[in-house]
């Protein structure tokens, strides 16, 4: 189905989805950043931002989680499971990258175990994504077969066509229905070609010779010399879109406690740390090589899918200005040699 | 200024003093920099000096991968020569084990840094070498120095702890934080003790609050105001008042600065019969 | 309950932990004890070797797990078992009371003092000094409410509260 939306209307949009029920969560400034958060009216939404400093994915896979509960009495250990964790929730305004992480990630949450969290939480959200109209020397989303325009992962996509008006096409049926639910906001799509206001992301590396390079080069030069200046922090994994490890630690007293999980990243030196005190991934080259081989090859052989959107955030916040499309392009330099 | 760190930097790599130098050399992006390690002479040219140049190289002393690289030179700028004072007095390195290249400077950052406004070390107290026309380095009076904390320390009460946990609840939990600072250099960091556990690993408001002021707390009367956690950190938390009020602190009742002085006692390792104990009942 | 006759209906009745020194004022509140001194009970001590030994983390785990408010208590200076214990743990805490002020923690729920062995009667000061300070201040529920993860809100394990006692 295909509709506009004027940006006068955004506000009765987000009126209508409060009056339905939904949880809205958009782009909204705060100071420095601009990050996926909750918001009650459609002026906080900022629109000006290349991408948000937060992924979508604390929506679904969230810091920090109580996944169970548990009291100790004498003879009795008595659980609870977290209820109401998945909140009936739009999430308005996220990027094509973003949106395209969550289907990737759907492989490995229904995998071996189906994460009922993740399930549970995806089934509740439906994401209305903006295509992008610009992008930064960080961005390389058509590097990894995505565009800045790209539909997989969203229910519905905003592309703008004019200064104030989108093009709004469904791409699912929770999409559909969401514009169903909320038609008067929308207007008939314009006759002809709308003329797409899509940022052009210049292509950095063929992704097609990245996985046969790292096949044969698990042992390389190149990962320790590229990761001298990583200083170990987890920065890149936390604001990956993709990047999905995580630790589960129990916080207790003696009579009851949680079970809660917690983000946790291959980059830390602890995240592979034995009780032994051996570490077989013991220099940061090593880590920083797990990084690349799990996004790269070891996701793609699988679930047949590269376990990176090209967002470029991991660049943009790293301390040490690691750059991970770099990193690619002189793997592609490597394979031409 | 950079043909002569390029030049020195050769020198040392080749006659042998050093195996290594830790410089700054072109970033991803024109407005950035970042760390380089120069192991050969013919390297050196990926050296570079501007504006743009925040980072603490003394950082890369406490790594074990670019310790192995071999006995290094370090550019360092006034502020961050101060850390290897610090360290020296914590028995991290010797002397002998590092070679300074100090180098002049009148601020970085764009827009200029915080710790550049009341900057009092544009030429290096300990260095050398020093590349750059050596500057009178002017005393910054007490007020201006801690100017940018007075609108906090105004706060209500309620205030502060509304301000500072609505920043802490940002926190991720990267540690990217204690992973920059040169002077986190434990080897294993209180959170990663958990028998018992001190701080909670979770991202929720009670551990936020407690790693973020014992992170703080670490490093009181030892920041030398670098502000690279703030710098570093993901979300956008304004640590350096924490370190900033600690600082003061440390100041006002020691009368220390760390990093000045090399033969001054570190504050939080000894104490004065006369300290301060209006707060005592 | 020492002063039960006195004590209004519905009273907050705050949580004090006490981090005591083993050499004064653990025997000062021992003192009190043997001279039948009545004071406030309360007060839940640990008692440490040195004032020198309290890591600052022990505070913010005492506000964790649910005190209102904390007393650190040890040698007068120049009396330290160990020598310069005291004086160590009294600069410390000429940095951390002001960041924990900083960050919107009132000091007042945290009081400092030196009391010796001899000095029952004023650990009995100190105490209702505390308490009645505390008291005033109520439950310190910012604190509290910290304890609590995800959308359910109630039994976090941490949510002590109920628990101490």
């Amino acid at each position: 189905m295909e509709k506009t939306l004027n940006k006068n209307n955004f506000d009765s949009f987000i009126t209508g989805l409060k009056k339905q029920g939904y949880k809205t969560i958009a782009p909204k400034k705060d100071n420095k950043l601009v990050t996926l958060d909750e918001i009650q009216d459609a002026n906080e939404i900022s629109l000006d931002h290349v991408i948000t400093n937060n992924s979508i994915k604390e929506y679904f896979l969230p810091k920090t989680e109580k996944i169970l509960s548990y009291t100790i009495e004498k003879n009795k250990v008595e659980m609870k499971e977290p209820e109401g964790f998945a909140v009936k929730s739009v999430i308005f305004g996220s990027r094509p990258c973003d949106a395209f992480s969550l289907p990737v990630m759907d492989k490995v949450f229904n995998w071996d175990c189906v994460d009922k969290f993740w399930v549970e939480r995806r089934e509740a959200v439906t994401i209305v994504t903006i295509s992008c109209d610009k992008f930064d020397s960080y961005c390389f989303c058509t590097s990894v077969g995505l565009a800045p325009d790209a539909k997989q992962g969203s229910d519905v996509l905003l592309t703008k066509i004019s200064n104030d008006e989108y093009l709004v096409e469904t791409v699912t049926e929770k999409g559909e229905n969401l514009v169903k639910e909320l038609e008067s906001v929308f207007s008939d799509p314009p006759s002809g070609t709308p003329d797409r206001q899509v940022a052009t992301v210049e292509k950095k590396f063929d992704i097609g010779k990245i996985k046969p390079w790292l096949d044969d080069n698990f042992e390389h030069d190149v990962w320790d010399e590229f990761s001298h200046k990583c200083i170990g922090c987890g920065a890149c994994t936390f604001v990956c879109p993709t990047c999905h490890c995580f630790d589960i630690v129990d916080e207790c007293s003696m009579t009851k406690g949680d079970r809660v999980k917690n983000w946790d990243g291959c980059q830390f030196k602890m995240f592979t740390m034995h009780t032994s005190g051996h570490n077989p991934r013991n220099t940061q080259g090593m880590r920083w090589r797990q990084r690349i081989m799990h996004k790269f090859k070891y996701y793609v052989e699988k679930f047949d899918s590269t376990l990176c959107v090209g967002c470029g955030r991991c660049s943009r916040v790293c301390p040490a200005d690691m750059n991970i499309s770099e990193m690619l392009e002189i793997i592609e330099t490597e394979a031409g040699k | 200024m950079i043909e002569e760190l390029r030049k020195k930097a050769e020198e040392l790599l080749k006659n042998g003093t050093v195996k290594v130098v830790f410089g700054y050399g072109e970033g991803s992006v024109p407005e950035r920099t970042r760390p380089v390690f120069i192991t050969k002479p013919e390297d050196v040219n990926k050296l570079t000096w501007n504006k743009y140049c925040v980072y603490n190289l003394t950082t890369y002393l406490k790594r074990q991968e670019t310790r192995k690289l071999g006995k290094p030179a370090l550019i360092l700028k006034g502020c961050d020569a101060r850390t290897i004072i610090v360290l020296l007095k914590e028995c991290q390195i010797k002397r002998e084990d590092v070679y300074i290249i100090g180098v002049t400077c009148d601020g970085v950052g764009d827009p200029l840094a915080e710790k550049c406004k009341a900057c009092d070390v544009h030429t290096p107290l300990i260095y050398d070498d020093l590349v750059g026309e050596k500057r009178e380095n002017k005393e910054v009076p007490f007020e201006e120095r801690y100017a940018e904390l007075d609108e906090y320390e105004k706060l209500e009460e309620k205030d502060k702890w509304e301000f500072w946990q609505k920043q802490f609840e940002k926190c991720i939990k990267c540690y990217a934080c204690s992973n920059i600072c040169p002077l986190c250099f434990c080897d294993r960091c209180i959170v990663e003790k958990n028998q018992p556990q001190w701080i909670d690993p979770s991202a929720h408001p009670r551990g936020n609050l407690s790693w973020n002021v014992t992170r703080a707390y670490h490093l009181a009367g030892r920041c030398i105001n670098c502000e690279e956690c703030q710098r570093v950190c993901p979300v956008d938390i304004p640590l350096n008042l924490l370190n900033k009020k600690l600082a003061k602190e440390a100041e006002k009742s020691f009368d220390y600065r760390p990093g000045y002085n090399i033969d001054d006692e570190l504050a939080m390792s000894t104490y004065k019969e006369d300290d301060d104990e209006d707060f005592f009942k | 309950m020492s002063k039960a006759e006195a004590k209004p209906e519905n009273q907050f009745e705050p949580k004090i932990i006490a981090f005591l020194c083993n050499w004064c004022t653990y025997a000062g509140a021992d003192l009190a004890g043997t001279g039948r001194k009545e004071y406030q009970a309360n007060v839940r001590i640990i008692k440490l070797p040195c004032t020198g030994g309290i890591d600052p983390l022990f505070l913010i785990k005492a506000f964790e797990r649910g005190a209102d408010g904390i007393l650190v208590s040890g040698c007068h200076p120049g009396d330290c078992h160990y020598n310069s214990g005291n004086y160590h743990a009294r600069r410390r805490w000429n940095v951390f009371r002001p960041l924990l002020e900083f960050c919107g923690i009132n000091p007042d729920r945290i009081q400092f003092s030196w009391i010796s062995a001899a000095e029952g009667g004023k650990w009995v000061e100190t105490i209702n000094g505390i308490v009645d300070a505390v008291r005033e201040l109520g439950p310190f529920e910012s604190y509290q409410k910290l304890n609590t993860i995800g959308p359910e809100t109630s039994g976090g394990a941490a949510d002590a509260s109920s628990e101490t006692g």
